[in-house]
């Protein structure tokens, strides 16, 4: 069966474009079996860097069979989609938000990212994350397919987990459990005043730190201690390679002092650096070490009031362009769903669009060890991916028209639809 | 010799015992037989500032009884006369310093308590505890030694001192700083009446904004005027405000821009107040001037900041940099400027401070006789008192000093202090010459050396014998004691207690010392050091070399102007023009701008001497409006202290220094409404403002813009998110209807009131606000989320006979988009912001799209300094989520705010005659990809790309600059200290 884009109908309303593909797709009994299927036509974004310009991309079992400009081999009894026209992209991945694991910022009952204590690594988003949340809903219909869940607060905040945005419960919906360990590293600077306290007070956050750490490298040293510590059982991924740190800091001096501590104590250890506003001052240091960052909300303002007005935009690129593997992200729950405009403004102060994409897809991927399933368009790889209209990094032709994960149509189709639909209707302006 | 000092003691003790004597109250009862001495003086051979601008040299100054009898040359001394030879030294006229609290015992006895609304204090008082008409600092003043002895060793002779605490700070009293009874200290009573903008002590909700400080205090001169016309009620503090209005009135801000704003609150009430400010004037010289304000001006300076560690010196922002640089020019830039200022030492740390400040001021520029005048003539005028104090002529108060040099010159030191003819205090300036390279007379160690150098009372000393060492040296009531090992091998040490023993009669240099050591062993041996030269001087760097200093930008902070921008004739060639017009789009179009406007669009357009702009491949709009944004306000974007605050005004507080107003620039902002909150009901009113960069805060305002006022409803109204009970009605949305009819129908039966009786009622600035609003004259933005809410309040101005003019915010507008179609109010609402509380749950990114289908005029905002940088971006997903054309998308961001904000008529839209507020971007403008690169309010290029490159340069260089020479500055000796800039505010509705 051929799926022409005269099904795909241009004129109609996005949504809509989704619901008839939905309902073709999951209501045809043709596809209620995993069929080879091929889309022609579009215009295809790797992930790594590459665009094939009226490529073909064919999947089956929810893995891609090839991909390129033409088909290296012929498929019997396929559905083909004919793409022409559009765009494809590999699902987005939102690093660093708590999608999932807040509903209603206001309201304390639907908040479940933050535990009581300094030292929480044993915390595990995983089983926080709510598939029934309203907001997820929101982030796929952008094109955002995977988020990493990830705790706040505290100073080893907990354990992140990826996530896919859809899933009928947690266990479903992930794709890498226990994936990094957060840790919130001290400001670093001296403020203004008590001088001396403010000093001391840096100064014993660190220790505690430190001694925690060290605790943790010495239990991990021994496979079945004598008394059993879930925080410190928590830490052991870190030692062993398994888990990321990610560090969060934002100054110059919290990622030269943060990064100089676990070189020198832990030179093996994943370290991840999570929003560092300052990095780009400091390039060279991060790319020495090979250290990827994870940018947090590209639209921002500049920390100080001398900054260029628009470093905030730039610094993805400053980073990218030194060599340094950067992804974007989006922190908070809803806000999350602008990730890929916060990669496009990238992308007009530094960045190629490619490059771009490659922030919020390949990179995030390979941060946390899934590029070898998801992050780009690659043969063997998941067949997760996206349709739109138009550049997904553009708002205004930002327009997802379907939506696969391993292979299956995701529904885009939530309660913000329908209350559109609703009111549209009521007003009649259909 | 130790006689001498002996005498000195005693003379120091009696005098003391002398001053209560002589000047004892005549009321007063004695305890033993009464002990009047002479109080008549003759001071000769004196130079002797009388005045600010007249030094007469070898003058003499007759006192008696506190007064001054006489001054002049050759003029005759009286019998009775203890006459003290001066030899030259120099005589001015004691400092007046009109700010401070010195002396006074206030404690406003407040304890913290959550939620109080109105004046709990015993009596019938004021409603509001910050207006404390009614206390006379007199009442709580005494003598107090410490800060006695701080302003007499600056030369302060008296000074106004007040309660500091409130906005009206009720009445301050002129005293002597010297020692006395309060009696006899106090010049005036009701010397001045005080004023801030800080409500001090007052635990009272409100004011709780810098706005509500100005309302209140205006309401406060209604409240007066009215309380003076009637008899219905007591009132002590109005009573006592209306005393106040006669007499000088001393007004305290913190920022050059508070000048202005402290100065308008006089305009209007006919009152010109001497304004107490923060020294930072020269940044608004210009304004500050029109308002022909005198200034009470602080030396305090700023120290050179620690900025060695580069990444901690991030934190220093350029105008916390120039400041420093620039402070000490203050005083020589207000007197070129002709602007009338005196000093006050508050804000320094000691004498030493104040009077190495001041002597600095002159070093940049500032003339003897201008600080001379700014510590004497001008504050003894500013309050009346100059037939009492600031100059020395007969009849005037015996308050001087007497220093050893030209007070101006740096190793002046005040020697004494006379307050009401009494010797304050006896510095001798021989101290110092203790100094010198000594020979040792003592056993054992007959070759030795000691030198000692510096003054009273820090010496440093050092022994040389066979080791060179350190020696303890202090001097303690004319005993010097001396100690030391003679090496640092020796266990025990050698202790001397000596005198000086004998002096050079002319220089007064110690010639020997004679003492007694006790040595090792614990035996006492003679001691004899007999001075044999002098030690060289240190060489101690002047930290001042060359004064110089970089220029004053405007405004002053970064990216601020050295010369504002002006008015040009642009002609932009080949564009693409969205003109909001029809037609929508002009390709390959010029655009003419002159004198502000746009005089000219159409094809191969040429203009004399215009700057011609090759926009091929750019696009132009008309500048973005934000119809909600909250940036250049100052403390305080909401009046949360009552459930309708009508009478505050944002357009009293607007920041014109926020850096995000530069930053919007950049983003294509031409023009926004800066708007209260949404903590109460009835908000405050708006400013509706152009970015004009560098310009102050009136001017930023636009001319005959109509008058705006928030209103607010839902869950920040409810004080729902606050995490604490609150008693503050209302609580729920039932309660905001009650608010509005309650107001509304005050605000009507005010008028007939007013109507009735217009001199026996109250004016009322609240309702006067509200009155508008039922006139036409004043127009509502209203926060709004729920459906209910917003039906609400169309129904309540229906029944009242007035309009709501925009819902902002209004997320659930598409539910009731029907109902505001027919009430013809406009939306002006976010892009896709939801989910943050419980009333966004049900906020859809579509509401824009069906709202503007509706034929609502609908608008994107910010209510965020951020996103207000990229209203285009969020233009742009109403074509993603509603699929409105790009036409309709653009003017959500342009024409459709100012259509809301009753400006389309001059600006919005690129249309001949309209204000030439034009941005020129990149790409097309709703893409992600476009750059502002030059955006353009009345004509004026406030941003380009080429302008902010300049500016980033600038302020580089101005950094690197500054920081070498505060390190330096730091090396030269000055004590440095750690700073972290403050940063402006960045509010939203909540805050």
């Amino acid at each position: 069966m051929k799926i022409t884009i005269a099904m795909i109908n241009m004129k109609l309303h996005n949504i809509k474009i989704t619901l008839l593909l939905w309902a073709i797709m999951v209501l045809n009994p043709i596809f209620a079996q995993q069929q080879v299927t091929i889309i022609t036509g579009a215009t295809i974004h790797v992930g790594n860097g590459t665009v094939i310009e009226n490529g073909i991309m064919v999947f089956n079992n929810g893995r891609i069979v090839d991909i390129g400009k033409t088909m290296s081999s012929m498929y019997k009894n396929a559905r083909v989609i004919d793409a022409a026209g559009k765009h494809i992209y590999p699902g987005i991945i939102c690093m660093n938000n708590i999608m999932g694991l807040n509903e209603i910022d206001a309201v304390r009952a639907t908040r479940d990212f933050s535990e009581n204590g300094l030292m929480n690594p044993n915390a595990r988003t995983l089983i926080a994350y709510s598939t029934d949340s309203k907001i997820l809903p929101t982030a796929t219909f952008n094109g955002i397919l995977f988020t990493q869940a990830v705790p706040l607060g505290g100073t080893v905040s907990g354990t992140s987990s990826l996530m896919k945005t859809t899933g009928w419960n947690w266990e479903d919906a992930v794709v890498k459990a226990d994936e990094g360990i957060h840790l919130n590293w001290p400001g670093m600077h001296v403020g203004s005043v008590p001088d001396e306290n403010r000093m001391k007070q840096i100064e014993k956050q660190l220790q505690e730190i430190k001694s925690f750490f060290a605790e943790a490298a010495q239990y991990s040293k021994t496979t079945k201690p004598e008394i059993t510590n879930s925080r410190l059982e928590a830490m052991r991924g870190l030692f062993n390679g398994s888990k990321n740190l990610y560090i969060h800091t934002e100054s110059a001096k919290g990622i030269v002092s943060s990064i100089n501590y676990f070189k020198l104590q832990f030179p093996l250890m994943k370290l991840v650096l999570v929003g560092a506003t300052d990095a780009y001052q400091l390039t060279d240091l991060i790319k020495q070490y090979n250290i990827p960052v994870v940018m947090n909300n590209i639209h921002r303002l500049p920390s100080h009031s001398f900054e260029d007005v628009d470093q905030p935009f730039k610094t993805p690129g400053m980073l990218v362009r030194a060599g340094i593997k950067v992804a974007i992200a989006n922190s908070g729950s809803w806000e999350a769903r602008n990730v890929m405009f916060n990669a496009g403004t990238a992308a007009a102060y530094g960045l190629s669009k490619e490059e771009a994409l490659q922030c919020i897809t390949l990179n995030p991927a390979s941060i946390m060890g899934v590029e070898q399933q998801i992050g780009s368009l690659e043969l063997g790889k998941e067949a997760s991916f996206v349709i739109c209209d138009g550049d997904i990094l553009d708002m205004k032709s930002s327009k997802i028209s379907a939506a696969f994960l391993f292979g299956e149509i995701v529904e885009l189709y939530n309660d913000q639809q329908r209350l559109y639909d609703k009111y549209m209707k009521k007003y009649g302006l259909n | 010799m130790i006689q001498q000092f002996i005498k000195r003691l005693i003379f120091y003790t009696l005098l003391c015992f002398l001053s209560y004597t002589c000047l004892a109250q005549t009321t007063f009862p004695v305890n033993g037989p009464h002990d009047v001495r002479q109080t008549c003086f003759a001071f000769i051979n004196a130079n002797i500032q009388v005045d600010a601008q007249t030094l007469i040299t070898n003058c003499i100054l007759i006192i008696k009884d506190g007064k001054i009898v006489n001054v002049g040359t050759g003029i005759a001394i009286p019998g009775e006369a203890k006459v003290k030879d001066l030899k030259g030294r120099f005589i001015y006229p004691g400092f007046i310093d009109l700010y401070s609290n010195y002396g006074i015992q206030w404690n406003s006895n407040n304890k913290g308590k959550n939620e109080q609304y109105t004046n709990n204090k015993p009596g019938a008082y004021a409603w509001n505890d910050a207006i404390r008409a009614d206390v006379n600092a007199s009442n709580f003043f005494q003598y107090d030694e410490k800060r006695s002895n701080f302003y007499l060793e600056s030369g302060f002779g008296s000074t106004l001192s007040g309660i500091q605490d409130g906005i009206c700070r009720g009445t301050s009293v002129l005293v002597c700083t010297g020692k006395a009874h309060e009696q006899k200290l106090i010049l005036n009573r009701n010397a001045a009446a005080g004023f801030s903008l800080n409500k001090g002590s007052s635990i009272q909700e409100y004011p709780g904004s810098a706005m509500g400080s100005i309302a209140l205090l205006r309401q406060t001169y209604y409240d007066a005027d009215w309380y003076s016309k009637q008899n219905r009620e007591q009132n002590i503090s109005l009573e006592a405000f209306n005393k106040l209005k006669v007499l000088p009135a001393v007004f305290e801000v913190t920022n050059k821009l508070s000048v202005l704003r402290a100065a308008k609150i006089g305009m209007e009430f006919n009152t010109t107040y001497i304004i107490k400010s923060a020294g930072d004037e020269y940044q608004r010289l210009d304004e500050i001037k029109t308002t022909n304000s005198p200034v009470i001006i602080p030396l305090n300076f700023p120290k050179p900041f620690e900025v060695e560690d580069p990444f901690e010196a991030q934190f220093v922002s350029l105008s916390d940099l120039k400041h420093w640089e620039l402070a000490p020019a203050n005083p020589y830039l207000l007197a070129k400027a002709g602007i009338s200022f005196a000093f006050t030492a508050s804000g320094c740390s000691d004498a030493a401070e104040f009077l190495k400040n001041l002597r600095t001021s002159i070093k940049y520029g500032l003339t003897e006789t201008q600080a001379l005048q700014a510590l004497t003539t001008i504050p003894a005028q500013l309050i009346h008192a100059e037939k009492q104090i600031g100059a020395l002529r007969a009849g005037m108060m015996a308050n001087f000093f007497i220093s050893n040099k030209n007070i101006f010159e740096k190793e002046a030191i005040i020697q004494e202090h006379w307050t009401l003819g009494i010797q304050q205090f006896v510095k001798s300036d021989d101290d110092k010459l203790l100094s010198g390279k000594y020979k040792l007379t003592l056993k054992g160690y007959e070759d030795a050396m000691l030198s000692i150098s510096g003054t009273a009372p820090k010496f440093e000393a050092i022994l040389f014998t066979r080791d060179t060492v350190k020696v303890s040296i202090q001097e303690n009531l004319g005993l010097i004691t001396l100690a030391f090992k003679v090496n640092k091998k020796a266990e025990e040490m050698i202790r001397i207690d000596a005198w000086v023993f004998e002096k050079n009669p002319n220089s007064l240099q110690v010639q020997s010392l004679m003492g007694k050591a006790q040595m090792e062993d614990g035996s006492y041996q003679s001691f004899l050091a007999s001075y044999v030269e002098a030690v060289p001087p240190k060489n101690k760097k002047d930290t001042i070399t060359k004064v110089s200093y970089g220029a004053v930008i405007y405004p002053f902070t970064d990216y601020g102007n050295k010369v504002l921008p002006k008015q040009e004739t642009y002609l932009f060639k080949n564009a693409t023009v969205w003109t909001n017009e029809t037609p929508a789009v002009l390709t390959q179009t010029d655009v003419v701008v002159s004198k502000g406007k746009i005089i000219n669009i159409g094809t191969g357009l040429s203009i004399k001497d215009a700057i011609i702009i090759d926009a091929s491949g750019k696009y132009i709009t008309s500048g973005i409006i934000d119809e909600h944004s909250h940036i250049g306000i100052y403390r305080g974007v909401n009046e949360c202290s009552q459930a309708v605050t009508a009478e505050v005004n944002i357009g009293d507080v607007i920041n014109s220094d926020d850096i995000n107003i530069y930053r919007q620039l950049s983003g294509g902002v031409t023009g926004c409404q800066q708007l209260h909150g949404s903590c109460n009901p009835v908000g405050g009113q708006s400013s509706i403002i152009k970015l004009r960069w560098g310009l102050p805060p009136e001017a930023m305002k636009i001319a005959g813009a109509d008058g705006f006022i928030k209103f607010a409803l839902g869950e920040n109204v409810k004080q729902s998110n606050w995490g604490i009970e609150t008693s503050r009605y209302p609580q729920s949305r039932m309660g905001v209807e009650q608010v509005y009819y309650d107001a509304f129908i005050r605000a009507r039966e005010y008028e007939q009131k007013m109507k009735a009786n217009p001199k026996l009622t109250r004016k009322d600035l609240e309702l006067e606000t509200l009155l508008e609003i039922l006139k036409g004259k004043r127009f509502i933005t209203c926060h709004s989320y729920v459906q209910s809410e917003i039906n609400m309040l169309m129904h309540v101005a229906d029944s009242l006979g007035f309009k709501v003019n925009t819902f902002t915010h209004i997320l659930e507008g598409y539910k009731v988009a029907d109902k505001m179609k027919a009430h013809k109010v406009n939306a002006s609402s976010f892009a896709d912001w939801w989910a943050y509380k419980y009333e966004v749950v049900d906020a859809i990114p579509y509401n824009a799209a069906i709202l503007n289908k509706m034929g609502i005029t609908t608008a994107i905002n910010s209510d965020d300094a951020e996103m207000g940088r990229r209203l285009n971006q969020e233009a742009a997903k109403i074509i993603k989520y509603g699929n409105i054309s790009e036409e309709e998308a653009w003017k959500m961001v342009t024409l459709n705010p100012a259509k809301m904000l009753h400006l389309d008529a001059q600006t919005g839209s690129i249309k001949i005659g309209k204000d030439a507020d034009l941005v020129m971007w990149s790409a097309n403008p709703l893409s992600i990809y476009a750059k502002a690169e030059m955006t353009l309010v009345d004509g004026i290029c406030y941003y380009s790309i080429a302008l902010d490159a300049e500016l980033r340069k600038y302020i580089q260089s101005e950094r690197q600059r500054i920081i070498t020479k505060m390190i330096q500055a730091k090396q030269n000796g000055e004590k440095a200290e750690r700073k972290v800039s403050s940063v402006d505010e960045n509010y939203h509705c909540n805050d």
